[in-house]
């Protein structure tokens, strides 16, 4: 991911837990498959654990990237997982999950990853499991476990989060930007009646990065960053 | 006044004397439009055989394709970023091939380096040239803050690339703001209009 590694001096760093958000229409499960998939083009095996919407139309819609080839998902390299049927097979039927069952999540996700050899995976989005959390203490604890076992398995992890879009916070229950590791948010922005997509490294532990804001293209060769013209802005 | 309006040939000749990642400066008057275009595309770059981004603030691609087919230039190399056709006729109308991306408007400058950038990443072509048709028509549609930042980052960019950059400006339309804006970005410039004489 060349435009975003460059602004982050280098890319996201092995085993870290990131927060990709923004509202709805931004771009984020695009980058969020592309880091998948140039992980699995070097070799890395990669795991989209999808939420909200089902693999196979998720599939369906996908950039036609060019570096993407449908033989890594044929390998195993890349693997798409629907947590609607994990929550099935674990009986997680509620509306709330439980702090056992929060553990119990946890384990499954973990011993997945490990099974797979994953190194690379993206939950999207953390914010529709955190619905089923509903408290504070759970959505830390779930994050914060799933973070540690992942990181344990030198996986680097993405979360995608979901935030209205007037919203000044980087997470819809406040807690998720708190335990990340690095925040990336998307948004649409708005100048002179132009609506424009943009991407800001917020935070990222472990390197220096780039704080300005970027305007971004999702292209078939992949995301293309250019900086956010200053002399028309208003924001 | 009597002027020797610059011929295809000498502005091609001119540019055979650039090295790549140059960013040249090109003032010409509104009559000589036609040679400019065949001395830009023709004798300069489908002779090197490179691929050419026609960025299109002017006049739609749709019509400045059908001043190429007149002039029997080959366009099979010409990939054109077309800021006004959307704007103007909306983009089911406005015409979207493997040679035409459409930028939905002037203001989006952005969008139009993010454009450029992905044409120059798909080009297979060793050379490649970018020509911003012209300076004048997104003066129109944008100040000359944003506008001089663009052209920084935009020549910056295709320097980095070693992608040949050629701006058009016309003289009948300039102001010197625009002048010097243009200036203080390109490394060499030709007058192709009546007061450059060639």
């Amino acid at each position: 991911m060349e435009g975003l590694d460059t602004i982050l001096y280098g890319g996201i760093p092995r085993s870290n837990t990131i927060l990709l958000t923004g509202s709805c229409g931004t771009g984020k499960t695009s980058l969020a498959l592309e880091f998948l998939i140039h992980g699995a083009v070097k070799g890395e095996n990669s795991l989209f654990i999808s939420v909200t919407e089902n693999s196979e139309k998720l599939l369906s819609n996908i950039i036609p990237y060019k570096f993407f080839d449908k033989s890594l998902i044929k390998s195993g390299r890349l693997v798409f997982v629907d947590l609607p049927i994990m929550y099935e097979r674990l009986g997680m039927t509620k509306a709330e999950l439980s702090m056992e069952e929060v553990d119990l999540l946890v384990a499954a996700i973990t011993s997945l990853a490990e099974e797979l050899g994953t190194k690379r995976i993206v939950i999207d989005s953390i914010t529709s499991v955190c619905y089923k959390l509903k408290t504070s203490e759970k959505i830390r604890d779930f994050i914060l476990k799933l973070g540690k076992s992942l990181s344990d398995l030198n996986c680097t992890s993405i979360l995608v989060g979901e935030v209205p879009a007037e919203s000044t916070s980087y997470s819809s229950f406040g807690v998720e930007e708190a335990i990340a590791d690095g925040i990336i948010l998307m948004a649409n922005m708005e100048r002179r009646g132009d609506l424009l997509r943009t991407l800001q490294v917020i935070k990222m532990r472990g390197t220096m990065h780039s704080r300005a804001k970027y305007v971004l293209d999702l292209t078939p060769m992949g995301v293309l960053l250019v900086p956010l013209l200053k002399g028309g802005s208003t924001g | 006044m009597s002027a020797h309006l610059a011929s295809a040939k000498e502005i091609a000749d001119q540019l055979n004397e650039v090295p790549p990642s140059s960013a040249v400066s090109l003032e010409m008057s509104v009559d000589n439009y036609l040679d400019v275009i065949r001395g830009v595309l023709d004798l300069f770059a489908n002779k090197k055989e490179m691929d050419t981004i026609y960025v299109t603030a002017t006049i739609s691609s749709e019509q400045i394709r059908r001043v190429l087919e007149a002039l029997e230039i080959d366009t099979s190399n010409i990939y054109f970023v077309d800021c006004i056709s959307h704007i103007m006729m909306g983009a089911s109308t406005a015409q979207q091939d493997e040679h035409t991306t459409l930028v939905e408007s002037p203001t989006m400058l952005e969008n139009l380096m993010l454009k450029v950038e992905y044409l120059i990443r798909r080009s297979q072509s060793k050379e490649k040239l970018v020509v911003l048709d012209s300076i004048n028509a997104l003066a129109i549609h944008n100040n000359n803050w944003i506008l001089s930042e663009f052209l920084h980052i935009l020549v910056s960019g295709l320097r980095s690339r070693e992608a040949y950059a050629i701006i058009f400006s016309v003289e009948e339309h300039s102001t010197p703001d625009i002048s010097n804006m243009v200036n203080l970005v390109c490394d060499h410039g030709i007058k192709a209009g009546k007061q450059g004489g060639g």
